[in-house]
């Protein structure tokens, strides 16, 4: 009898772990994944040869004041404020940047490549990005490099070729790791879940959400994952879909990911309002002073973020580190102020740091 | 005569557009210089294109909120035949393109068939071709073009942006057949009083079919120049521009009542529009800060438009 069981239970772990690995989950994109091991021993570091841009006689402008402009996906969220005032923060430090943000006041590609668009022809020095789309913003920032301006990118990256240098805030398969475990620790090892994004096709929440559907077939193989929906990083929207997964799926839905910093406190307001708290967990990626209120009340247990102020702050020390040359394609690390020395991963990009789980031990201690 | 020529409304229009260009070019040396204006052209291509057929649309008193999906699901697809399907990236093109036609078709047989209010109608199939737009692409977005596809939306012909031969090729077209042709004058007389213009001998239906098809065929003429500008194909493309559009061609004197506007005035509003959130960009001021200048500006043209109506006793 027993030995039928565990036969059975073999036999579906070995069905359902290609199935679900072949499937896929809506939301994730086409790219191959990189799980990381279970227990977290660390990736070894492939050295990969440099693959970002470099701009066309650009001038020597290595210790002259440049003026800098800061293009997000959007303005007017916590988030992009915080990777702002990091930027205006290094400017101020480094005293030869004179940088200020601007961008749609929704996450539009087309606006945000009429906004890159005037401002390599009003000239400035140098163009800080966090992409909308990475294939569509490539041409306008490939238009800036032929200009000689120098382009960084930080939080969300355009193809390697269209710009210098990234800074990566978390790895993809980390945060994945971390949302996962966190999720699992939550709901139980065969615990149902939905997923709340942003778009199907912004990059991060898209790499983000492979990654954790090929950690979650290789290490929680018994999580099921329900359903994933847009909600375009709207708070509205984000509240909408929440609700509507909990009264859709009932007693079957134990957990949901907010994907992005908006669609995380909405889904916690929605499992709160439908006074769900306890037997539904709410676990994603957000700015602590939007979740503080609930994680107080206890509603959600782990927050998963990066410091979006170091972000920005990283970004713009990057800049100016490419532009007085001291950052050359070949490096192994960047000097980012106060941050210390960063490494160089993937050929072109920077690695901010693993990223940080709040919970109500911590969560106090950050204030943005 | 002067004087009706002097108080028509698309030449205060243009006299106000003037006074903007000259204003920006002082506030930025970057403004007025060739290659800016020629670049902005190509920008404001795939808006111009969709605004030359909602002017009709409007002309009529109607409304095509659809736009923007019709644009979207064309644009998905072109990228799903030429991939998934395995078409010739031509023949794609041309399948997608027919594809947002029909769907301009689809609006029209609803208004006319059943009577639905177009914008009630536009509104629900501005749902329905996004929710397909999403459906098909099962939200994947499709890229890797050939290089050939980009000369769309990123080449040149004698100097030119491609994309704006096409506006200008449109724009005469366009013009040409509302003021100069039976079926513009058919459009007007819509627009003014449907009932007269039904027991007057026109086919008020036939009319308002092909306006609402050709408001699909430039959409998904604008798609394509869409994805061969930013080479990739997404399901929220689009999203929004009907706005930008109705905005446009409300601002270049269009009655949003019916019965009024010109394609020229069109081509003034899309210009003045686009002149100010290029020129006010390049003189520093931050995006809020274009969104509420435009705000006010279309405001003041409305407002002038009334004022120029009363005192020529109405028209």
């Amino acid at each position: 009898m027993n030995r039928l069981t565990l036969t059975i239970a073999l036999g579906f772990g070995l069905m359902a772990g290609p199935a679900m690995a072949a499937s896929g989950w809506t939301g994730g994109d086409d790219l191959p994944t990189s799980p990381l091991a279970c227990d977290g021993t660390p990736a070894a570091a492939a050295a990969k040869p440099y693959d970002g841009g470099s701009p066309t006689n650009a001038p020597n402008r290595a210790g002259k004041k440049i003026t800098v402009v800061d293009i997000p996906k959007l303005i007017g969220i916590g988030y992009f404020n915080a990777t702002s005032k990091g930027i205006a923060d290094a400017a101020k430090e480094l005293g030869n940047v004179d940088a200020k943000t601007d961008g749609p006041t929704k996450a539009n590609i087309d606006e945000q490549i009429t906004f890159i668009d005037n401002y390599i022809t009003s000239g400035v020095d140098g163009i800080l990005f966090a992409a909308n789309d990475p294939v569509a913003i490539a041409p306008v920032l490939k238009k800036a490099l032929s200009k000689g301006i120098n382009v960084v990118g930080y939080d969300a990256n355009s193809s390697p070729d269209a710009r210098q240098w990234f800074v990566n805030q978390a790895q993809f398969n980390g945060i994945a790791k971390s949302l996962i475990d966190n999720m699992a620790k939550e709901i139980g090892e065969d615990g149902s879940f939905a997923i709340v994004t942003s778009t199907f096709t912004t990059p991060n929440q898209a790499r983000w959400i492979a990654e954790m559907a090929a950690y979650q077939a290789k290490c929680h193989p018994k999580m099921k994952w329900l359903e994933t929906v847009e909600a375009q990083e709207d708070n509205t929207l984000s509240f909408n879909q929440a609700t509507t997964l909990i009264n859709k799926y009932g007693d079957q839905l134990k957990g949901i990911f907010g994907m992005t910093s908006v669609a995380t406190p909405a889904s916690a307001e929605a499992v709160t309002q439908t006074k769900k708290c306890g037997s539904i967990a709410v676990v994603g990626l957000a700015t602590p002073n939007a979740m503080k209120p609930y994680v107080k009340s206890g509603c959600v247990k782990s927050v998963v973020l990066w410091n979006p102020v170091d972000l920005g702050y990283a970004a713009a020390h990057v800049l100016r580190a490419v532009v007085d040359g001291t950052l050359k394609p070949g490096a192994t690390s960047v000097k980012a102020g106060k941050l210390g020395d960063l490494q160089v991963i993937n050929g072109s990009e920077i690695l901010l740091g693993a990223p940080t789980t709040f919970s109500k031990d911590n969560i106090n201690n950050f204030d943005f | 005569m002067s004087r009706t020529f002097l108080f028509r409304y698309e030449t205060v229009l243009a006299l106000l557009t003037v006074l903007a260009l000259a204003t920006l070019a002082m506030l930025s040396a970057k403004f007025f210089t060739t290659e800016n204006l020629l670049n902005q052209g190509r920008l404001m291509s795939e808006v111009g294109l969709i605004m030359l057929a909602m002017t009709f649309v409007i002309v009529t008193g109607g409304i095509d909120l659809s736009v923007g999906s019709i644009l979207g699901m064309t644009a998905i697809l072109l990228g799903v035949f030429w991939q998934k399907v395995g078409m010739p990236l031509p023949a794609a093109i041309v399948a997608a393109m027919l594809c947002g036609t029909l769907a301009g078709l689809g609006n029209g047989l609803i208004i006319t068939r059943f009577k639905v209010p177009p914008l009630i109608a536009t509104l629900a199939t501005l749902a329905l071709y996004r929710g397909l737009a999403e459906g098909i692409s099962q939200a994947r977005s499709v890229r890797g073009y050939p290089e050939w596809f980009f000369f769309f939306g990123q080449g040149e012909v004698l100097g030119v942006p491609v994309q704006l031969w096409i506006l200008v090729i449109c724009t005469v077209i366009a013009a040409v057949i509302l003021a100069r042709t039976p079926f513009g004058r058919a459009t007007y007389a819509i627009g003014a009083n449907e009932t007269a213009a039904h027991f007057s001998g026109i086919r008020v239906d036939a009319t308002k079919l092909w306006i609402y098809t050709a408001a699909g065929f430039l959409a998904s003429l604008a798609a394509v120049i869409f994805v061969s500008r930013v080479t990739t194909t997404r399901s929220d493309m689009g999203t929004g521009i009907e706005l930008d559009v109705i905005t446009g061609v409300v601002l270049g004197g269009t009655s949003i009542f019916g019965g009024k506007g010109t394609i020229i005035g069109t081509v003034i509003g899309l210009v003045l529009i686009q002149a100010l959130k290029n020129g006010l960009a390049l003189s520093g001021v931050k995006g809020d800060g274009t969104i509420v200048v435009i705000g006010v500006v279309l405001i003041g043209a409305v407002l002038a438009g009334a004022l120029l109506d009363r005192d020529r006793g109405g028209s």
